[in-house]
């Protein structure tokens, strides 16, 4: 396969199953600050773990992005040659 | 296709300029001294359960006191005392670039090991912070977090020196290095200082989770990807499937925590999150189980023969037992019966001593005869240690899963508690008498180290 087919496959897929997902997940996550909005006691306690989360993938989406930007994933197998070959020429000269 | 790797000639440093072995042995003393203080710790505890105490009555020695000793002393006195010292092998090695500053390396040593002995000391003396695995006394919790941010600058630093695709192995470490602060200081800070009631619960859960899952897992797995190739002369399967694992524990691991608090008043969109995600990991942990798989199909032989590789894959067996076990488990059917129960506690015990254990064990058997420049002083010595940590590990999670499901279901009937205390001591005796064998195999490995360290002295 060419590198343009893979790609409309992969954001065709990344469209079916992610906007799905992340609206129904914001949909729900809506509710649920309106929710504790109207509560008189902090509902603080459902929103931390959430938050928690997303900021975390958030961190690690940009992360996967800037790799993916960067050349990271061009060459996907040649790193592992690289670390023995590596390895190899630190034990020779031992 | 564009190739953008490092070529080798890059690297201007020979091993010994890149590796502080000295470091590294210092790391493994430490780490083997605090496992020695766990078990030791856990075979009190398990004489308390079976109702022969030789401290009964000692506030100091209160088992409850001697068990947070025991998961703490694991957790931040072996594993990452033993990760550490690995990680001083392996980063310089693999970026071709020394650490950040050995002076640095040095005061870390020193500093950790204060903040492990501050925290036990802490403990015993009734300071213990009320969050489980959190029990550092809330004083040293400052200087455990600056710790964790110069282990982060003192091994980023190589890694962040590279160019070209990184090798799995320091994906691993590099989310390590970013999420272990940063779990840290979420468990330490937040339930203490932020937040109380269910959202300190909450963030408790997702605590203890993400300690396991984001601290010791990406450490203990980079590790993997790092020393198994090395020893069976191989590359990895596929270096394009590991990095599916990585980035699958990366967006799947940090929602899981939550299913620590199902039937709780968290919103059950959220349980159903945390119990969703947790079974997709099972699925990427999968992968990862096949790589390494298929990277040793067709020389099964070496686990026989090859001490560490057999150390390495019997704890990869473990790890995909538990996962599995984990995606059962997190399931609201299982914890109707499970939760609070033995279960739990032979689930924990296969995690981190049948992993991860396992693997700080396998390196330092492939590594101390490289860093005390002399083959092992007994084989058969390494033998029993093998055998006694696998067989005393597998019977001890055994009976306390079976233990679990018939405390489960005992309180399921409504049956008195006492009910099942009482069928539980048989059940407990045989859990400590898997202890001692498990404390038989570090004894067997302390004697191996002392007989090749007194046979290097002796050639020296």
């Amino acid at each position: 396969m060419n590198r343009s087919g893979a790609w409309t496959i992969t954001i065709v897929f990344g469209v079916i199953i992610l906007i799905p997902s992340l609206l129904g997940f914001a949909m729900k996550f809506g509710e649920l600050i309106t929710l504790t909005k109207n509560v008189s006691d902090s509902g603080g306690f459902a929103i931390t773990p959430v938050v928690n989360y997303l900021l975390a993938s958030l961190g690690f989406f940009c992360l996967l992005m800037w790799a993916a930007l960067n050349g990271m994933f061009r060459d996907l197998e040649q790193p592992k040659y690289n670390m023995l070959e590596n390895e190899r020429e630190l034990d020779r000269n031992v | 296709m564009a190739t953008l790797t490092i070529p080798k000639t890059q690297s201007v440093y020979t091993h010994e300029e890149l590796v502080d072995e000295k470091i590294i042995k210092w790391y493994f003393a430490a780490a083997l001294t605090f496992l020695t203080t766990s078990m030791l710790a856990g075979l009190l505890v398990s004489l308390q359960l079976i109702r022969h105490n030789p401290f009964a009555g000692i506030e100091l020695f209160s088992p409850g006191r001697w068990r947070m000793v025991h998961t703490n002393a694991v957790a931040y006195g072996f594993l990452a005392n033993g990760f550490l010292g690995c990680l001083h092998w392996a980063i310089p090695r693999l970026t071709l670039q020394p650490v950040l500053d050995r002076r640095l390396s040095w005061f870390i040593f020193a500093a950790w090991q204060a903040v492990v002995g501050a925290t036990a000391a802490g403990i015993l003396l009734g300071e213990a912070q009320g969050l489980e695995w959190g029990e550092t006394p809330v004083w040293v919790d400052p200087v455990a977090q600056l710790g964790l941010m110069l282990v982060a600058l003192n091994f980023g630093t190589p890694i962040a020196r590279m160019k070209g695709p990184m090798y799995v192995t320091l994906w691993y470490f590099m989310a390590a290095f970013i999420w272990t602060p940063l779990t840290y200081a979420m468990g330490n800070f937040i339930p203490e200082y932020f937040v109380s009631g269910t959202s300190a619960g909450a963030v408790g859960g997702l605590f203890i989770h993400d300690l396991v899952g984001l601290f010791v897992t990406p450490l203990g797995w980079g590790l993997m990807y790092y020393f198994v190739p090395i020893l069976i002369k191989k590359p990895i399967w596929s270096h394009g499937l590991s990095l599916v694992g990585f980035w699958g524990l990366a967006f799947f691991y940090p929602l899981q925590g939550i299913h620590h608090f199902l039937y709780t008043p968290i919103p059950m969109f959220l349980q159903y999150g945390a119990v969703v995600s947790t079974i997709a990991v099972e699925l990427v942990v999968t992968t990862v189980i096949i790589n390494f798989f298929g990277s040793i199909w067709g020389n099964w032989s070496i686990v026989r023969t090859n001490l560490p590789v057999r150390y390495f894959y019997t704890g990869m067996v473990f790890y995909f037992l538990t996962c599995l076990q984990c995606s059962f488990q997190v399931t609201l059917t299982f914890q109707k019966i499970i939760h609070f129960s033995d279960w739990v506690v032979g689930h924990a015990h296969m995690v981190m001593f049948g992993v991860f254990s396992m693997w700080i064990m396998g390196m330092m058997i492939y590594l101390f005869p490289r860093l005390l420049k002399r083959e092992w002083a007994s084989q058969s010595l390494l033998e029993w240690h093998f055998w006694l940590s696998t067989v005393g590990l597998a019977v001890m999670a055994g009976d306390l899963i079976l233990l679990g499901l018939f405390q489960g279901w005992s309180w399921a009937a409504l049956e008195p508690w006492d009910a099942s205390t009482e069928f539980s001591v048989p059940f407990w005796a045989i859990r400590a008498i898997a202890g001692l064998a498990m404390f038989g195999g570090l004894i067997a490995l302390i004697t191996n180290i002392f007989k090749t360290l007194k046979a290097a002295s002796a050639n020296a």
